[in-house]
């Protein structure tokens, strides 16, 4: 007997599909993204890190020292995965199911996002393609900046409805909008 | 008609009247108006009564240090108590109602207090009401609370929705007045990222309350302009209507943003107020000054107010306060008020100066008594006139207002927020603001400066300086001409003597002269015994006017300067913060985070009774149809396991993937038993230990590869192991090639136990599963069918044939149904954490009900899980402690009810058979108690003194809180299987 599993995303209860089309302030959450879990060996981070940025269809979260989470939105999980074991010194776990990855962007993104975290996202500060670990809310997830109005989320799968709830909340001043990528 | 609004002028716009309501009777005001201006426009002068003696009071201030004009705003759960009706902004529809009286404004029986009132003296409440003891919390606190007190709370849900916001900058500038314009302007022509913030609704401070010409423009036209300019540069965020109220650590400052109190209908997408941390790396303080009240006879009524209010109604509002104004003054400016007042048409009774002489400009035919002190006022509910005495002559002189200008306070709230205390200056004789380094600085009037220019050059200095300091080039600022200024110098006048009426120094908390004095005969000296015992400065307006005649009549009458008297302690908040913005959106939904496993949807389709566990919403168990308490279901649950077999979800425990050439040394290190020789495909038990030898948590750890290990943790304590193994790695062991990261919410894992688990489980993964081919203990990466790789582990928490199975949490209710499925021709029913609980106890099993930070691993029994061979673990050293090796420990036993219907609580202590009930006579504890399904009777875990030498003892179960005493016998802790035949099978 083969069984057919159907892959659910956390964030299914909380989006219906119903909604109307995005506005200027929009939320994405994105299906089946690949994200894997990287760690240095102690004394090589830095290189562990220059071959993470080098490789191809990988973005690359900093999430502490010689920690990353390396994300594709192209590749597959095996091909991650091959790429990121042929780093020397690096181990990897593959985290795809473990965290749920969104997007907020807009014009007003800094003013919702200004009310979830702590940190400076004046462009000065923290530049396109800066990312680091953060309180988001209440959890902890991995803030990235993918553009001058676009930020990405990662968080913990299990507090994924939580932190959602809360970005809708905090957009909905400036009428924010949610929905899955490609719906 | 003796307050009035005047034809022209002012910064009301005249083309769009507002209605709202006072004590139910309609009135007319102007946009541009407080609450305040508009009812003096409308000669409603009475606004309130006080705390204590509930006399008539009116506004004595037109900003938010107003200590008297308290109102409550709104209606039903909108109703808001205690609003200052001087900084409360008009707005079509507001309803406002005084506080503090019963049954009107104007007839208050409460008014009797004044009669009583040589008996209400400072410390009268401490005097009277001391005995019996008893009668405080039933008899005199209500009544007294009834008969003071301000606006009174509703008791329903706050319906409007509140938020914090985090904001950053390079220069925070507290106060829109001209230092705080100018230095933000300044400042912001540098490039340096602003925020300007003023808790008023207009921009401008002082510019619109002063008749001046600045640049060849008015004073509020000139700030029109500074602020258009501020609105025009992106590097510049302009906030009106935030009052920023603290200052903390690392230079993070707190403000409340009204952002929808001045509408009637709040937008339900919009916060009502926000509260704002905003890191600066600079910060000037242009808070202005306070003009002093004077304290004379009678210098409460509702018509006396400061000099500075009565130019800012006149001049900003356009209303005349009265028709026939007095002035008691020792400086500039109450000369400066009579001659706007003077200008605008409005007759002056008289200028009484305390002073002999002055050099202030009299206005034409205004007559001056120098040398002069009011003794007393005149009228009730409004003032009438005055009693004025010079040189021991009287006279009475009519009036229908007083304006009382009593010198100058920097407000230097925010800079003594954080432990220094304001600095007395004998040149300013005021006290001034501390150096609390150079990060925060004082500018305009708020350091001291006397006129609008000089504050206009000192915002643009201290500017400047900070742009230069953080690597902007300084702009420099061009400063206009100002014409029309007064000098605002004063002489201190800090009591009237000759007062024929009590005279006020904190009008909030009715507390006169004579008060302090009391203190000061009664030993309350310091000047914060003094405070607490008068209740001086002790208000919502946290002494704002009053505070600093307090200290200068306190030092006059121990004849000291106010510098040796020094002032009372400033905290946040600067003024009053509602508790729903400090809340902000964390309420309700948002006031934690949830998390919900990846099997929560499966728990929910079969039936689930939820329980919160930590952040966690866990499945306790799965009613089914017809089982009327828990117990018939968990109960049901325990049988249908150990007879057949059950699904439960275990996805909440800790997962903790480790990789590194040393990582098995570094287990080694953690766990108090072996791990060096665990074999590939194997998972093993471990109990870790704190540094100080008691145990920290435990859970089963597996070898996947050579290099590569997952730890499971127990769920409370998932995070708390993840930092102690950080600590371990990076401080401890630093050298170990180790690293680690969480797992947890990558894998549902589910525990699929009883004896038909393995008949189950062989229809779900396609691997050999037999006990050859995958024996207890076995933990290895299966495949299941279909494809799908997964985790298998054959672990037990039931002592029943077990396995764990991990599966990519996407999957995990895909999973658990088809496990569902595959059991249903072998009865399989889905089980909780109440049976789960059941289960272990049956079995012996400790939690962290035994693992309470007190258990070392021998009381618990896993004396043999000490491996002091090893060259060391955490906690080996500290467990050899003699009190930790002691032979009267507590140890973990189990207990059995002598009759077998009887039962007893967890929390329980035991007692030796016919010893008293108490805690000296204490031998230990129950820990864990169940109703034991496969037993028939309650059984339960315990930590008993020296309990493993005391099998079959009999023991008493004593339930203190519950009054039971319940006999019990003392057995082994495993009650089902103890010979593990149903395990390995």
């Amino acid at each position: 007997m083969a069984l057919t599993l159907l892959h659910r995303h956390v964030l299914d209860d909380h989006i219906s599909g119903f909604e109307t089309n995005a506005n200027p302030n929009h939320l994405s959450v994105f299906r089946r993204p690949v994200i894997f879990s990287v760690l240095a060996k102690v004394g090589q981070e830095r290189a562990v890190g220059a071959a993470l940025e080098a490789a191809a269809d990988i973005a690359v979260r900093t999430c502490a020292p010689g920690e990353w989470l390396a994300v594709s939105q192209t590749s597959g999980s095996e091909t991650v995965a091959g790429q990121l074991s042929a780093i020397v010194d690096a181990s990897s776990v593959d985290q795809s199911d473990g965290k749920v990855l969104l997007t907020v962007s807009g014009p007003s993104v800094r003013k919702i996002l200004a009310k979830c975290v702590a940190v400076d996202l004046h462009p000065d500060a923290f530049a396109d393609g800066h990312s680091t670990n953060m309180l988001i809310g209440h959890v902890t997830g991995n803030l990235a900046r993918t553009g001058a109005d676009r930020f990405e989320i990662i968080v913990p799968r299990s507090f994924a409805g939580s932190v959602f709830e809360e970005l809708m909340e905090m957009g909905r001043e400036f009428a924010l909008t949610a929905a899955f990528a490609g719906d | 008609m003796t307050s009035y609004r005047l034809d022209s002028g002012g910064l009301v716009n005249r083309s769009y009247a507002l209605t709202f309501s006072f004590d139910g009777k309609s009135f007319k005001g102007l946009d541009g108006d407080t609450v305040a201006s508009a009812l003096l426009a409308n000669d409603q002068m009475l606004m309130g009564r006080s705390f204590k003696y509930h006399r008539p009071r009116g506004p004595v201030t037109a900003g938010s240090s107003e200590p008297n004009a308290l109102v409550t705003i709104g209606s039903g759960a909108r109703n808001e108590p205690n609003v200052r009706a001087t900084v409360a902004e008009l707005y079509a529809g507001l309803t406002a109602v005084s506080q503090n009286r019963w049954p009107s404004l104007s007839f208050d029986m409460g008014s009797v207090n004044s009669l009583l009132s040589p008996l209400l003296g400072a410390g009268f409440y401490y005097k009277t009401f001391m005995w019996p003891a008893k009668f405080w919390e039933w008899v005199y606190e209500p009544v007294i609370r009834r008969a003071a007190g301000l606006g009174k709370m509703v008791m329903e849900a706050d319906p409007d929705r509140y938020e914090k916001s985090w904001a950053h900058c390079d220069l925070l500038v507290v106060g829109a007045g001209p230092a705080g314009l100018m230095a933000a302007l300044t400042a912001a022509r540098s490039g340096v990222r602003v925020i300007l913030a003023d808790e008023g609704f207009r921009f401008g401070g002082s510019l619109l309350s002063e008749n001046l010409n600045i640049g060849g423009v008015s004073a509020a036209d000139y700030a029109t302009g500074l602020i258009a300019e501020l609105a025009s540069l992106p590097n510049v965020t302009l906030m009106p209507r935030t009052t920023v109220f603290g200052w903390y650590d690392d230079m993070v400052f707190g403000a409340v943003e009204r952002v929808q109190k001045h509408v009637a209908s709040p937008s339900p997408d919009l916060a009502v107020e926000r509260l704002w941390r905003i890191v600066a790396k600079r910060a000037i303080l242009a808070s202005g000054a306070e003009e002093r009240p004077l304290v004379f006879g009678g210098n409460d009524k509702p018509g006396v107010m400061t000099a500075g209010a009565v130019r800012t109604y006149l001049n900003r509002y356009s209303v005349a306060v009265g028709s026939k104004v007095a002035v008691f003054t020792n400086g500039g400016s109450g000369y400066r008020t009579a001659a706007d007042l003077a200008a605008r048409g409005v007759e002056i009774a008289a200028i009484v100066d305390a002073r002999a002489a002055s050099e202030d400009v009299v206005p034409a035919g205004v007559r001056v008594i120098r040398n002069g002190a009011v003794v007393a006022t005149k009228g009730r509910k409004r003032i009438d006139g005055l009693v004025v005495e010079r040189a021991g002559f009287q006279e009475e002189i009519s009036c229908d207002a007083l304006a009382m200008a009593g010198g100058w306070s920097p407000i230097v709230h925010l800079m003594c927020q954080r432990g220094q205390k304001p600095v007395w200056s004998e040149e300013k004789q005021a006290f001034m603001a501390p150096d609390v380094g150079s990060a925060f600085v004082a500018a305009g009037s708020a350091a001291g400066t006397d006129t609008v220019s000089a504050a206009l050059r000192d915002g643009a200095a201290k500017a400047s300086a900070f742009a230069r300091d953080l690597g902007f080039a300084a702009y420099e600022a061009n400063i206009p001409d100002v014409e029309g200024e007064y000098d605002a110098s004063f002489a201190p006048l800090w009591y009237v003597p000759g007062a024929k009426d009590k005279a006020f120094v904190d009008f909030q908390n009715d507390v006169h002269v004579s008060d302090l004095g009391i203190a000061q005969r009664e030993a309350f000296r310091h000047i914060e015994h003094t405070k607490r015992y008068t209740t001086a400065g002790m208000a919502t307006d946290q002494g704002k006017l009053g505070n600093v005649n307090t200290i200068g009549i306190v030092a006059g009458m121990r004849g000291v300067s106010p510098a040796e008297i020094g002032t009372t302690t400033f905290r946040p908040f600067y003024t009053p913060v509602s508790f729903g913005a400090l809340a902000g959106a964390s309420r309700g939904e948002h006031a934690a985070p949830t998390r919900t496993s990846p099997l929560h949807g499966w728990a929910k389709k079969n039936g689930a009774t939820f329980v919160e566990a930590g952040l966690w919403y866990r499945s306790s168990w799965f009613p089914k149809e017809g089982e009327k308490t828990w117990r018939d279901s968990v109960d049901r649950e325990v049988r249908n396991v150990r007879e057949n077999a059950g699904l439960c979800d275990v996805s909440t425990l800790g997962k903790i993937e480790i990789f590194g050439a040393n990582a098995g040394e570094f287990l080694d290190r953690i766990y108090s038993n072996g791990f060096l020789k665990l074999p590939v495909g194997k998972a093993r038990y471990g109990l870790m230990l704190r540094e100080d030898g008691m145990v920290f948590d435990d859970g089963t750890t597996s070898r996947l590869g050579p290099n590569h290990y997952v730890l499971t943790t127990t769920t409370a304590y998932a995070t708390e192991v993840m930092t102690h193994l950080e600590f371990a790695s990076q401080t401890l062991w630093p050298d170990l090639d180790v690293c680690f990261t969480s797992v947890s919410d990558q894998w549902a894992q589910m525990s699929l136990a009883g004896p038909k688990a393995r008949a189950i489980m062989s229809r779900i993964v396609e691997d050999d599963i037999s006990d050859a081919a995958f024996p207890f203990l076995a933990a290895r990466t299966v495949t299941l069918r279909g494809g799908l790789a997964a985790r298998l582990f054959r672990i037990s928490f039931s002592g029943e044939l077990a396995y764990e199975l991990a599966v990519p949490a996407g999957y995990g209710e895909a999973v658990a149904d088809a496990i569902m499925e595959a059991g249903r021709e072998d009865g399989i029913c889905a089980y909780g954490v109440e049976a789960l609980n059941v289960l272990r106890v049956e079995k012996g099993f400790v939690t962290h009900s035994e693992i309470d930070g007190r258990a070392t691993a021998d009381d618990l029994g896993y004396g043999k899980m000490m491996g002091m061979n090893k060259p060391d673990f955490i906690g080996k050293h500290l467990s050899t402690r003699f009190g930790l090796t002691a032979a009267d420990r507590l140890q973990l036993v189990g207990l059995k009810p002598i009759e077998a219907d009887k039962e007893f609580k967890a929390g329980a202590h035991l007692l030796k058979e016919n010893a008293a009930p108490s805690m000296a006579s204490d031998q230990g504890f129950v820990s864990s108690v169940c109703y034991s399904p496969t037993l028939g009777h309650y059984i339960g875990l315990a930590m008993l003194k020296s309990g493993r030498e005391r099998i079959g003892e009999r023991i008493i179960v004593w339930d203190g809180l519950r009054n039971s005493e319940v006999p019990a016998e003392v057995c082994a802790p495993v009650f089902v299987d103890p010979g593990n035949t149903k395990l390995n099978v």
